[in-house]
């Protein structure tokens, strides 16, 4: 049995199955620890991950120990897969924890439909959808909107797009936080991050988001699947997207702010892109009233797809969408930073619990798990590539104990853009899709296919296995793509 | 003055030299275009000019860089053809100050994917013998 791994002269300690430590050591304020199994380990130790991870204990007021989930890879600054939970108080809150695209996230909507009943209609459902859901650069929005109107957005989230006609009182009940963070202070959000928001509220954007019409393939937990309103062979949608250019402005805006009125701290700092503003100052404040502000503008983003979506729908299937039964299962963030009370050393305490390119994964019982959920864990989402499915997951009575209530956020990419250019070709990619697995390809660039082909990604199955096996997210259902549209 | 695009697990980065800071600023720029868009058109557009002041040089290419993505949305442009001239503080501790401008293909014309934002991951903007060398990570 393997006890320690060296990569890139950094020691990781096994501690148990799937648990590996990086001790404390040095500038180090806490361990680190990466969720992974062997395999998995391999892949997150060949890049920078490691040393980001690393260097993201080095932020005040983490707590017990930064982690990386399964799924981990490189970003800047905080790797990507990253939970650092920070004390509120005395600690920190870190843009670059969170991420340029803040509550970029993944939402599922159920169909009555089934598999049966889409075969046949899929090159006119993937065409329609392309044609209905805005994506890549400078394609616009679902609505064209103004400065104020984007305030509103901003500031009351889902409450806008239900008073707007946009969604329902049922898709705001089956939202994080309902669809509305209650620090969201549109007033701490630039008036260029707005001039950016304005053109892109309810587009998909490009890289890794999409929208994908999907198959439940396999149950794993009759119970909890019945709980969400999965079953084998049914059809779902699923949404992955963010805050587009109006959250990574908020990102880029706060990153400079900190740089320049906190210089002291970010000098201690072993990366820029780990700028934090200490709590109880003006500034971290400011952020989070902004970060939530734009994790508003990302709900309200994938609700108005889910709108252009439904009529999609209605149009291809001559059916009103209620009658189709489309809808939200969950909406859930995996770029965020939120105040949480957590159990430290047997203390409760609130923490900055920053999951950048990590979903929350609370248990059964938590109040924060929308009432429909409560008695089975929080749906989570774990979107794979477009030729291996994806997996719904629900928190595991282990999370809150081993990750801060986090678990994956997907499969996380092994292999870079300019790789990814050289090895596939794009057109071949989509050709080879619908030959071989019957799935659906449509997007704005075939450098975007290359570039997300399946290849490039690590192997969701074994993510979600080692999320299982840690406790901390129970596989319920799988999916399969039929049909996926992206930027 | 040129550049390269480098690998990234998952975002992107440009490598460039220039014999002068402000053409280093510019490189850097077009390698942002072609990170975004493999095939620019040579004519087409208006140009726009724009500038930027900041503390340091680092954090001048920062505010340079993010201006251009600022411009790419509201304008619904890609901005190509970029030239840029950095002035040096003044006086010690002053601002640094860059005047750029670019030729803005309208992105109705091209094939283009979205750069999220420039990071100060790695960042790397310093002289070399006698050129300037950068290197910046952006956000995909």
């Amino acid at each position: 049995m393997t006890t320690t791994r060296e990569f890139q002269d950094i020691t990781l300690e096994r501690v148990r199955e799937h648990v590996w430590e990086i001790p404390k050591s040095g500038e180090m304020r806490v361990p680190a620890r990466v969720l992974a199994s062997e395999e998995l380990l391999e892949q997150i130790g060949d890049d920078k991950t490691l040393q980001q991870l690393k260097n993201a204990t080095q932020l005040p007021g983490m707590q017990k120990y930064a982690l990386c989930m399964p799924d981990g890879h490189q970003g800047y600054g905080f790797p990507v897969g990253g939970v650092g939970a920070i004390d509120a108080e005395e600690g920190c809150i870190s843009p670059g924890a969170v991420g340029f695209d803040i509550n970029c996230g993944v939402r599922m909507i159920r169909t009555n439909l089934t598999y049966e009943d889409l075969q046949g209609n899929e090159e006119e459902l993937v065409e329609t959808l392309f044609e209905n859901v805005p994506s890549g650069l400078g394609g616009g929005g679902v609505v064209e909107t103004d400065v104020k109107t984007v305030e509103e957005i901003l500031e009351r989230g889902l409450d806008w797009a239900i008073e707007e006609g946009y969604a329902t009182e049922a898709d705001r009940l089956h939202c994080e936080d309902e669809g509305r963070r209650p620090n969201a202070d549109a007033d701490a959000v630039s008036e260029k991050a707005k001039n950016r928001g304005k053109n892109q509220v309810g587009s998909l954007g490009s890289g890794n988001h999409f929208l994908e019409v999907q198959r439940v393939t396999d149950i794993y937990k009759e119970d909890v699947a019945e709980a969400f309103g999965l079953e084998a062979d049914q059809i779902v949608v699923l949404i992955h997207c963010g805050s587009r250019g109006l959250g990574h402005q908020v990102c880029s805006d706060y990153v400079r702010k900190i740089e320049q009125r906190h210089g002291d701290l970010l000098a201690e700092l072993p990366d820029k892109d780990l700028a934090a503003a200490p709590a109880g100052s003006e500034l971290a404040a400011e952020y989070y009233g902004a970060m939530g502000a734009a994790i508003n503008f990302a709900w309200v983003n994938r609700q108005l797809i889910t709108h252009q979506t439904r009529k999609v729908f209605e149009r291809v299937f001559g059916r009103d969408w209620q009658d189709m039964e489309m809808e939200l299962l969950y909406d859930v963030a995996h770029n965020i930073a939120k105040k949480e009370p957590h159990d430290v050393d047997g203390e409760t305490r609130e923490l900055y619990v920053h999951r950048k390119g990590a979903t929350r994964a609370f248990p059964a019982g938590r109040e924060e798990v929308p009432r429909a959920y409560r008695d089975v864990g929080q749906p989570v989402i774990i979107p794979g590539s477009m030729g291996a499915g994806s997996y719904v997951l629900r928190g595991g009575a282990e999370s809150m104990q081993e990750t801060f209530g986090s678990t994956a956020h997907g499969a996380g990419r092994t292999m870079s853009r300019t790789q990814a250019k050289q090895d596939y070709w794009g057109e071949t990619v989509q050709d080879e899709l619908q030959e071989q697995n019957q799935i659906y390809v449509k997007a704005q660039s075939g450098a975007t296919i290359a570039e997300e082909a399946p290849g490039v990604y690590k192997d969701v199955d074994e993510v979600v296995r080692v999320s299982e096996e840690l406790g901390i997210g129970d596989a319920v259902a799988r999916t399969f793509p039929v049909c996926n549209i992206k930027g | 003055m040129s550049y390269t695009l480098r690998e990234h697990t998952a975002d992107i980065a440009v490598e460039a030299t220039a014999p002068e800071l402000g053409g280093l600023f510019g490189a850097i720029a077009e390698g942002l275009a072609a990170a975004m868009c493999e095939s620019v058109p040579t004519s087409g557009g208006d140009r726009f000019e724009i500038e930027c002041r900041a503390e340091s040089v680092e954090a001048l290419l920062y505010e340079y860089l993010d201006q251009l993505i600022y411009e790419r949305d509201v304008r619904l442009v890609l901005p190509v053809d970029n030239e840029a001239t950095v002035q040096d503080p003044e006086t010690p501790g002053g601002e640094w100050r860059v005047t750029a401008s670019a030729r803005g293909v309208p992105l109705a014309e091209v094939t283009a994917r979205e750069i999220k934002a420039v990071t100060y991951s790695e960042m790397v903007v310093e002289q070399r013998d006698d050129e300037w060398y950068g290197y910046v990570v952006f956000d995909v």
